[in-house]
């Protein structure tokens, strides 16, 4: 075997569901992230728990990007795929998103009794330039395999990928039996002679490998491998939230799911409501009575939560929202990413109201943002929302352990949370509606809310020159906020010229790496993307001013005639001719390739651009 | 004696009489039983020494919900039918406050029918009151699930179509921990239900028929007292002081739960306490018993776990 040293490769395991392609690679980038390379995953999920096995809704399984170099998303094109059959395959074919030259490694253990199929997917394959290197798991494989009841296949594909990837034996068996500690001791070791035994088919049958050569110096400190919404639940708990109300939904379920684990440890507690207006209503009724709440939701349950949401706008009471995006409209497709919530975020409820809306683009932003919600709830007394999306929840990657604070009360959180959403700390005396913000049980208050009108006082009160003023306080909170936004961070070192390419939340691992790669070539590209996307910074005329083009990039869909929400946005907050050039609405995270290819055609003179 | 008596000091915040309950005069109808409602509780709170800080009232939409911005202590009128979630949060958030649910029969049995199934379940540690006046009043009179077949309304002008639902059974049929029928034109007895209603650990289910003179004047003949029985048991709340020597007073045994049925089957009316189970388990208790079992971690090692 000659081993391709590069820096940078992707690949995908593919299987029916069910089948643990997800644990075969969790195992496989813990083992590259102990050998010091930098790894970048992103599960593929199907939204029913068992499809029937070799159809096409079955699929199930991860893309993997490892490199040398830290990785902000999954990257452009496949390298290599591992399919457990042809019709896996075939449906992750539609999606075009593998290298000219992939090579696929077909598992041609079904092939017996579906000839066909399989000769029209090669032919396909072949049509495409892509070279198939069938195999079979080997009969000693088959027979652990039978004896582990047809569940360890993902452990020959996973031997296969390991002698490809170059990654030591002794180190994957290492991985293997940490992460499959609590199975029986026979059972175990079944699995790891199946790895072996895929491992040993490769090293013996495969004529290619791929040497991801390791960064030379490891990071300090510790280092964490965790998922958007794993980092999401524990900066909740780090915020010093004290209770987490949902309702089962995809994608944001899994917060639940973690923090109903460990919040009691930490004197949090989960509360799994009847529907998701209730999951609100008792995080704002916990908020009223003074202890920090949170709810989480996805696109239907936030439709459901908006009267409640206005009540918050309207009582003054602090509330925090999640939203994890998944394609919409209505149920849409629950676990595929899209971002086109932000308008039902942003002008969602009825009336004019105010709110604050923090999106995460990586990681460690799950876990910060947290903090600065708590921060800018209790500060103005609104709801504040922090929006992710299926592709951000889901991803996971290795980052240097981040500090753990351990917030009691929002005048702990540090400078360095601020600097990291690019804002200030907004003033210390903020005007609220009604004077009397004390929490119940405080003697000689009474504060008493309403989502009515009221005075100061908190009377109800429908006279036009008080309904004015309350509109008036309530906007002027958010108005702060707009004031302390700094301007966000410019990817690399164009400042101004030809052409800004701007996005929000997900989008930005994506747009930074086409941004820094346009500007390597000579590019005058800018590129920038809302840490906080609601509201905007007062400057945010000036900045796009300085670029003869705007553009976004926004999961979302938009055609000639109608412009994605980001767009829309600054278009009505700046009067510049903003324009989308990437606003596809497929549950597929955007490849870097792609934004830098319609960057070039704005620059060679295509504009408006073409959707 | 007597200037000891003057001195006596109350504990911080219990008022003294129901004048230091008050706001504002309340914005309801001349006549409307949510007076009668608004001062029972005032009169049990002052009787009870409950102290306004520590107390909280919560409310949906429609006439009942304007009842916490009337009682001075602390309060949240909230969204239509949503007041038991907001209720439940603040039973989570703050085990030491007393909280009163105010809410209507639309806004318990419909728009909120489903918080009122999950309420009674969770049996978190509320009182629970239900203004039943038997249709939609601030919104001028359309039919509720309460009303009674055969009633005109604005949106059922030939007679409200369908039988009403009806709620005790219903809370019954839930396994609700506490069940009381009252109504609002017999103080003492509301007054006294308020009470065992409070006593009892859970979602205690207080059913007021309250009357709408505005827009269903007719609806109970409350001076006639030959329509009604009244409950009576030692664990039970006794019969209204002012009428009691009018009314048929029969036996019934509040843990009896199948009597409980037939009670709130019958075509007569029943007032007093139809059930109680004092066992029933808490999910407030519960979520705040796991913190004080559960092995507290320090805060450093948050992310072990995902170490690699």
């Amino acid at each position: 075997m000659s081993a391709e040293k590069i820096n940078i490769s992707r690949f995908e395991l593919l299987m029916d569901a069910g089948f643990g392609a997800q644990k075969a690679g969790d195992i496989l980038i813990k083992a590259f992230a102990h050998t010091g390379r930098h790894v970048f995953i992103e599960p593929m999920i199907p939204a029913e728990i068992s499809p029937p096995p070799r159809t096409r809704p079955a699929l199930s399984g991860v893309s993997i990007r490892v490199a040398n170099f830290d990785l902000k998303n999954i990257g452009n094109d496949t390298d290599i795929i591992l399919a457990a059959h042809e019709v896996v395959l075939n449906r992750r074919l539609d999606d075009e998103e593998h290298n000219a030259k992939a090579k696929v490694l077909l598992d041609m253990g079904d092939k017996e009794t579906n000839q066909e199929s399989y000769e029209l997917t090669c032919k396909r394959c072949a049509k495409l330039g892509i070279s198939v290197y069938p195999f079979e798991v080997s009969e000693e494989g088959k027979m652990l395999v039978k004896g582990l009841s047809g569940k360890g296949k993902n452990m020959y594909y996973l031997g296969i990928l390991a002698a490809i990837y170059q990654v030591p034996e002794e180190t994957m068996v290492k991985e293997i039996r940490a992460t499959f500690a609590k199975l029986p001791p026979d059972v175990l070791d079944k699995n790891i002679q199946v790895f072996h035994y895929g491992h040993k088919y490769a090293t013996e049958n495969i004529h290619f490998s791929i040497d991801i050569t390791p960064s030379p110096a490891p990071t300090n400190g510790e280092q964490l491998l965790i998922d958007g919404n794993s980092a999401m639940a524990m900066g909740i708990i780090d915020a010093g939230f004290k209770l987490y109300t949902g309702y089962p939904i995809t994608p944001a379920s899994s917060i639940m799911h973690t923090l109903a684990k460990r919040f009691h440890h930490y004197g949090g507690m989960v509360h799994q409501a009847e529907d998701e207006i209730s999951a609100i209503g008792t995080a704002i009724g916990a908020y009223f009575g003074g202890v920090p709440a949170v709810t989480g939701t996805s696109g239907p349950g936030l439709s459901l939560k908006q009267e409640f949401i206005g009540y918050a706008t309207a009582a003054e009471i602090p509330i925090v929202i999640l939203d994890i995006q998944r394609a919409g409209p209505s149920t849409g497709m629950p676990t595929k990413t899209e971002q086109s919530d932000l308008s039902a975020v942003i002008w969602g409820t009825h009336g004019d109201h105010v709110k604050v809306v923090i999106s995460v683009g990586n990681v460690l932003d799950c876990f910060y943002a947290p903090k600065l919600a708590r921060y800018f709830a209790e500060k103005l007394k609104l709801p504040v929302f922090i929006l992710s999306d299926f592709y951000m929840a889901n991803c996971y990657k290795v980052i240097n352990k981040p500090p753990i604070e351990g917030i009691k009360k929002i005048e702990e959180v540090p400078d360095y949370i601020f600097n990291h959403f690019w804002v200030n700390r907004l003033p210390d005396q903020i005007e609220m509606v009604r004077t009397e913000q004390a929490a119940p049980g405080t003697p000689g208050h009474m504060r008493r809310v309403t989502g009515l009108n009221t005075d100061e006082k908190g009377s109800i009160n429908y006279f036009s020159k008080t309904d004015q003023r309350a509109h008036a306080v309530r906007n002027e909170k958010m108005h702060h906020v707009s004031r302390a936004l700094r301007e966000p961070e410019m990817f690399g070192t164009v400042k101004e010229g030809e052409i800004l390419v701007v996005g929000w939340g997900s989008t930005r691992g994506a747009i930074a790496e086409a941004v820094h790669n346009c500007q390597k070539e000579g590019l005058s590209v800018g590129g920038m993307c809302f840490r906080i996307v609601y509201p905007l910074p007062v400057i945010l005329p000036q900045i796009l001013a300085r670029f003869k083009y705007v553009v976004t990039v926004e999961s979302a869909y938009g055609d000639a005639m109608k412009k994605p929400p980001l767009a829309t946005l600054l278009r009505s907050k700046t009067l510049k001719d903003v324009q989308c050039i990437l606003c596809r609405a497929t549950g597929r995270p955007y490849a870097p390739r792609f934004i830098q290819g319609k960057i070039k055609d704005v620059l060679a003179g295509h504009w408006p651009p073409k959707q | 004696m007597a200037t000891e008596a003057k001195t006596e000091k109350l504990p911080e915040g219990v008022p003294g009489n129901i004048k230091e309950l008050f706001t504002e005069n309340p914005r309801w109808c001349v006549g409307c039983g949510d007076f009668s409602i608004v001062m029972a509780v005032k009169r049990f709170m002052v009787e009870e020494k409950l102290s306004s800080h520590g107390t909280v009232n919560i409310s949906g939409i429609g006439c009942s919900g304007r009842a916490p911005n009337y009682i001075n202590t602390y309060g949240m009128h909230g969204i239509h039918g949503r007041a038991i979630p907001l209720a439940l949060g603040m039973a989570l958030a703050r085990p030491d406050l007393n909280v009163f649910v105010h809410s209507g029969d639309g806004d318990a049995i419909s728009i909120g029918g489903g918080h009122l199934i999950h309420g009674i379940n969770k049996n978190f540690n509320c009182v629970f009151i239900l203004y039943d006046n038997e249709l939609y009043a601030l919104t001028k009179s359309q039919t509720s699930p309460t009303t009674r077949k055969g009633h005109k309304t604005a949106t059922q002008p030939l007679g409200t179509y369908l039988d009403p639902i009806n709620a005790l059974q219903m809370v019954l049929g839930l396994n609700a921990s506490f069940v009381a029928n009252t109504a609002d034109w017999m103080p003492d007895h509301l007054v006294n239900t308020l009470k065992a209603a409070f006593e009892h650990k859970g979602f205690s289910y207080v059913h007021v028929m309250q009357r709408c003179p505005h827009f269903d004047p007719n609806n109970w003949d409350h001076k006639s007292t030959t329509w009604f029985s009244f409950l009576e048991h030692k664990n039970g709340i006794p019969p209204d002081k002012r009428i009691a020597d009018k009314v048929e007073t029969i036996k019934h045994d509040p843990s009896d739960k199948e009597a409980a049925f037939r009670l709130a089957n019958a075509k007569r009316t029943y007032f007093g306490l139809f059930y109680i189970n004092p066992d029933k388990a808490r999910y407030d208790e519960i979520l705040l018993n796991q913190i004080k079992t559960a092995e507290q971690e320090p805060i450093k090692n948050l992310l072990d776990e995902f170490k690699i």
